[in-house]
């Protein structure tokens, strides 16, 4: 019983839960949930990231899947944050919203207590696209920023089938915002300062405004929850933090192998786009 | 007293192992019991998020579409309704209501080309989706810690632990069928 509230997951929007038949409803939403998870990875191995850049779809050039690995693993090396991209043909008919945040949530993307992972997901027939950022990242990436980043870069050069470009412009400007944020610098990334400039160029008083009286309190509060919380949401779910990875991140994991989630957790911050 | 010890030893181990299971018993409803209200406190966090999200978003939409009188005072209503609501049911209620007056304010865009240019516009949409999204999530834990504690309480051993802790059966956040099909802010 104690793992059920983590299976049930996908399957409690769906289903309504009527009290009287409660047990009947939980195997099938069970079975459902099976069914339902077995489709959304079905014919893709999704079970553990294995680098930075999880091209399943094959969107994007080799010397742009290498650029960004590096940076990527860079970043994890420097600052700890945990960005995946991720490209699929498609999520078979599954909300792409509901599908990152199952997945980020799996591989626990970000270290434990900072939250600080990220995973971008592009479907590539679906013709959508979604940023999923952990909590601790929402201060740096708020979900105005990722529309942004999605209007700007994604969707122009999606629509010219330049997905390698676009995927890579929207990228380094957010490994470039975590990099300012935690005072590093990642060697050999080209200068992007332009493409900051255009992802900066719509910022109105009134979304730093915004943020000031309405998100930062509302992260503030996070912050103060996670402190209160006595129980994780899953307990006896994915086994705990770090249930993957054979041990040494990095190292040995190779260019571009990544090690391995490290125990963040997501809220469905974010945002998502189509094209 | 020799032929005692070993029929004490026996009590005593029964009785360690009868306390044992009703200390984890007892701690079971305690703990699900807590993961439901601290569940139920982030969708409250998130959809008074959302709320203070609305009085932006109308503002920027007045600009355009300054004749739409009626949806402004609905959705302030229905915001107001939400913080006076006092039950999970009720709350759950108003906020089904907000959503559906919010979703037909975000269509304007529409209707008003110009708003649909506006990145101010386009930056609260993001905010408001994302908020959208971090209900959902929220509420979907919510649903499955509720799920986790009734499940507990309703079976042999669970009902006779929530009677000694006083906990009763939580109500799901319902999705109501309206709100399946309109208010999901998507774009």
């Amino acid at each position: 019983m104690k793992s059920m509230p983590s299976r049930g997951k996908l399957t409690n929007l769906k289903l309504k839960m009527h009290k009287k038949h409660f047990s009947s409803i939980k195997n099938i939403s069970f079975i459902f949930f099976i069914f339902l998870f077995s489709v959304v990875t079905h014919g893709q191995d999704l079970s553990v990231p294995q680098r930075y850049v999880e091209d399943k779809a094959n969107i994007i050039d080799a010397s742009t899947e290498n650029k960004l690995s590096g940076y990527l693993q860079e970043l994890e090396q420097k600052t700890g944050a945990q960005m995946i991209v991720l490209t699929i043909d498609t999520t078979n008919n599954v909300p792409i919203e509901m599908y990152s945040i199952e997945l980020a949530t799996k591989w626990k993307l970000g270290q434990k207590g900072k939250d600080n992972g990220a995973l971008i997901v592009v479907a590539k027939n679906d013709r959508a696209y979604r940023f999923e950022i952990g909590y601790g990242l929402e201060g740096i990436l708020p979900d105005s920023y990722c529309g942004t980043l999605g209007r700007t870069f994604f969707v122009p050069n999606f629509r010219k089938g330049q997905f390698g470009e676009g995927i890579f412009q929207a990228v380094v400007v957010m490994i470039d915002k975590i990099a300012e944020e935690n005072g590093i610098k990642i060697t050999g990334m080209p200068d992007i300062s332009k493409l900051r400039r255009t992802a900066e160029r719509h910022k109105s008083p009134f979304s730093s405004l915004l943020f000031m009286f309405f998100i930062l309190p509302f992260l503030l509060g996070g912050i103060f929850r996670r402190r209160m919380m006595v129980f994780p949401y899953h307990w006896g779910g994915y086994g705990g933090p770090r249930g993957f990875g054979s041990g040494g991140s990095g190292g040995f994991g190779g260019f571009g192998g990544f090690g391995g989630g490290m125990g963040g957790s997501f809220g469905g911050g974010g945002a998502s786009g189509r094209w | 007293m020799k032929k005692l010890l070993p029929i004490i030893a026996i009590v005593v181990v029964i009785g360690i192992i009868i306390i044992t299971w009703y200390v984890k018993g007892y701690n079971k409803v305690v703990a699900l019991n807590e993961n439901v209200k601290n569940s139920w406190s982030q969708v409250d966090t998130q959809l008074k998020r959302r709320y203070d999200l609305i009085p932006n978003l109308v503002e920027t939409v007045k600009g355009y579409a300054s004749h739409e009188k009626e949806i402004f005072e609905k959705l302030a209503e229905a915001r107001r309704g939400y913080f006076s609501a006092g039950t999970i049911a009720d709350k759950a209620k108003a906020a089904t209501q907000i959503e559906s007056f919010l979703s037909r304010l975000l269509a304007f865009r529409e209707a008003y080309p110009d708003l649909k240019a506006n990145e101010s516009f386009l930056k609260l949409q993001d905010t408001l989706e994302g908020s959208e999204n971090r209900i959902s999530v929220e509420r979907k834990r919510y649903n499955d810690s509720v799920k986790g504690l009734n499940t507990y309480i309703k079976s042999f051993f669970g009902r006779f632990f929530a009677a000694k802790v006083g906990v009763t059966e939580a109500s799901y956040f319902e999705i109501s069928e309206a709100e399946k099909e309109a208010p999901k802010v998507k774009f």
